[in-house]
């Protein structure tokens, strides 16, 4: 017996091994040797700087912010400029005896429109966007915030102790999760709006944004709560739970310290994604004109200018008149890069942390 | 055959049950937010006296106990006919006019139906040769391309693809209409138009109205399918079966429709009956991108209550909910069905669920 304790320390203190890499770093590695994973972490990087950093250090650069109106931004019917328009500053417009618009003195000072003006009122289309974004991925990352406080809670309850409260809410999740969302969220926002729509924090998060994401983290927690349940339900057997309830561990200390770790990579997985749907289901409220209101800029209330709400349909009324197609595009091209790399940033994250299992 | 007729009958209890549940909630939830049903009568804003919120919910018959009013429901709802709105309600000479629900609500059914059915044999036919091209090869150009696509497709808000197919066909190119719905019946002339009255009716007005709203549907469904099939094709592409029948010497065509793709018709019926709630909420911005009064819409107009009145309309609120419920529940039990004949493997048990992806959000 002693011979091979000594073998084996011998091993151990002679061979140079490399030292033990962590798990997560092996998850790292995999994760930034994949190009599409570092593509969309970079492009989601690009969104988030554009959107938080872009409005102000564009203001900077233009001399003017989103919020401020040019009436020369608009012609005489109130058509506004287009791309990369110089713009008088000129606050009042002076009209003739005809009621023409009569063009600023010469020399006025003139400022860059770089999307032009963003309709009838001719405010800046391109800084609307970027702080757009802000106030969209707010919307987005609490939300995510907001269920995945609802579901781990609830989803730990349920999977791991089981017994008549998972019975309640897993029929709950399931009667409500059949149903369309949307329209819970409309019934819910249109009776919540007097009281939580004033809410917000000036323009770093405007009004409006903690309402809709508290509504949207509320309703969309019932599918975070359905992943945790299903995890925790795999994991409450496993050894490393038995032997930690054999030395005696409560139930709320194995759920700390040994399964909470577990759910790390899950809940990575889903906010991702999750973050993106929460940024769709924003536009969602917004074209319906029960979301952030219509003069915040957030990438939803940007398209429903051109799409019209139910209080102002597009067919019928006066939505979308003095807005042109690209009015569409400018945000749809926003929203289109940054759920699609938040998609695919969930789904590389997916691959980095189990490359075992197949798409 | 007996055991699907179990399967149905499990079905269809549960499914009443849920109907039934759904109904009720609306219905506290409803009353627990203490509603105004006078000011329908009474639309003046907020001058509303005291006198006229208790006389128009007398007229409306809304102060009446809450039980019988549940019942009156039940018994409007078993006779077909839903009673009638609040919305609307008209009093002139002492006497209170109101409309019906039921010729309000159907024809929105009719045309929530015609996008939902057709839009998902289209995402579906569109989708399993996708899908069979893409899964074949995994990482060829022809699967990265239609990968792409199919992401691009999730990630669109139906609203913009409505918005920017509208501009493009409808108003740009002409090539189809920009709006509205055409009945599938062809509707005869009133009796005093009949000289140059314009019909819009039958299968092609009704076919070409809906081209767009249900390409914009399928589009986001699509993507879904095709990743769905795209998996499907991928796992069972290796399996002996499936060596077998090429060794067999049958053709690679023969392969994928007899071998390959019913591997994936299990997971596409799954797919269909958990979509059916996803599909309503994305009917709302099919609809509303091209002005069809469809059930969705109605339901969301129903749900941000009458802009007049600013208060919701109880009995309306109560039928688009049946409704919807209702489509839910029938549309799973078609399904579970189908499940059953096409899977014989299927008895007691339910039927495996699915992993919900992002389209969930959109609606």
């Amino acid at each position: 017996m002693p011979s091979i304790v000594i073998a084996v320390t011998a091993v151990e203190l002679d061979a140079p091994r490399a030292a033990p890499r962590a798990a997560w770093r092996l998850t790292l590695g995999r994760f930034l040797s994949d190009r599409a994973a570092v593509a969309s972490l970079v492009a989601f990087g690009l969104v988030l700087f554009a959107s938080f950093a872009g409005g102000p250090i564009v203001s900077a650069l233009v001399g003017h912010n989103g919020f401020q109106q040019f009436p020369y931004a608009t012609n005489a019917t109130l058509d506004p400029v287009g791309l990369w328009s110089h713009v008088p500053t000129t606050q009042q417009v002076r009209l003739d005896e005809y009621s023409n618009v009569v063009p600023p003195p010469k020399g006025a000072p003139r400022t860059l429109m770089v999307l032009g003006a963003d309709g009838a009122l001719g405010r800046d289309e391109f800084i609307r966007v970027l702080d757009g974004g802000k106030a969209s991925i707010e919307v987005g990352v609490f939300a995510v915030l907001i269920s995945a406080l609802i579901a781990v809670p609830l989803g730990c309850l349920s999977g791991f102790y089981g017994g008549k409260v998972d019975a309640v809410i897993s029929r709950l999740t399931e009667w409500v999760m059949a149903f369309p969302l949307i329209f819970f969220l409309v019934f819910a926002t249109v009776h919540l709006t007097p009281t939580l729509r004033p809410i917000g924090w000036g323009h770093e998060i405007p009004a409006g944004v903690p309402m809709v994401a508290l509504l949207i983290g509320v309703f969309t927690s019932f599918y975070p709560l359905r992943l945790v349940r299903a995890q925790l339900l795999t994991l409450r057997n496993a050894e490393f739970v038995d032997s930690s309830r054999m030395v005696g561990a409560s139930g709320l200390r194995i759920i700390r310290k040994d399964l909470l770790p577990h759910l790390v990579p899950t809940l990575l997985v889903w906010g991702a994604v999750a973050v993106a749907t929460d940024m769709l289901l924003e536009v969602g409220l917004s074209v319906i004109g029960v979301g952030v209101q219509s003069s915040t800029a957030t990438w939803g209330t940007l398209l429903a200018q051109t799409t019209g709400t139910i209080y102002d349909a597009s067919l019928s009324g006066s939505a979308g008149e003095h807005h042109t197609t690209w009015h569409t595009v400018w945000p749809t091209i926003a929203i289109l890069v940054s759920v699609v790399s938040l998609n695919q940033l969930s789904e590389s994250l997916r691959r980095a942390i189990e490359p075992w299992r197949r798409a | 055959m007996r055991r699907i007729g179990f399967l149905l009958i499990r079905r269809i209890v549960g499914g009443a049950l849920t109907l039934w549940a759904v109904v009720t909630l609306t219905f506290l939830m409803y009353w627990s937010i203490s509603p105004q049903p006078g000011r329908f009568v009474y639309p003046v804003g907020p001058k509303i006296t005291d006198y006229q919120l208790r006389d128009g919910a007398h007229r409306l018959g809304a102060d009446r106990p809450k039980l019988t009013q549940y019942g009156d429901w039940w018994w409007h709802l078993v006779h077909g006919d839903f009673g009638h709105r609040w919305s609307f309600a008209h009093l002139s000479n002492n006497v209170l006019t109101t409309i019906p629900i039921g010729p309000s609500l159907y024809p929105a059914v009719r045309e929530t139906l015609s996008l939902m059915i057709g839009g998902a044999i289209l995402a579906v036919l569109i989708s399993i040769p996708l899908g069979a091209v893409s899964g074949r090869r995994i990482g060829s150009i022809a699967d990265k391309l239609i990968s792409f696509f199919a992401l691009v497709g999730v990630c669109t808000h139906p609203i913009v693809t409505g918005k920017l197919l509208t501009q493009w066909f409808g108003i740009d190119l002409k090539w189809l209409p920009i709006g509205g719905y055409c009945s599938f019946v062809n509707h005869p002339a009133p009796p005093g138009l009949s000289g140059n009255f314009q019909t819009c009716g039958g299968p092609v007005d009704w076919a070409t109205h809906l081209i767009m709203p249900w390409f914009t549907f399928a589009f986001l469904f699509l993507a879904l399918y095709t990743r769905m099939i795209r998996a499907s094709v991928a796992e069972s592409i290796h399996e002996d079966y499936v060596r077998t029948a090429r060794a067999k010497g049958a053709r690679e065509r023969r392969v994928m429709a007899r071998h390959v793709l019913p591997n994936a018709s299990l997971r596409v019926l799954t797919m269909v009956g958990m979509d059916i709630g996803t599909a309503l909420g994305v009917a709302v911005f099919v609809e509303f991108a091209y002005g069809l009064d469809g059930l969705a819409r109605l339901s969301i107009e129903t749900m941000t209550g009458d802009p007049f009145a600013s208060a919701t309309d109880l009995p309306m609120l109560l039928a688009v909910v049946t409704i919807i419920a209702l489509i839910v529940v029938l549309g799973n039990l078609i399904v579970d069905t189908l499940y059953a004949v096409v899977d014989p493997r299927t008895g007691t048990a339910d039927r495996p669920g699915r992993t919900k992806e992002i389209a969930a959000g959109v609606m």
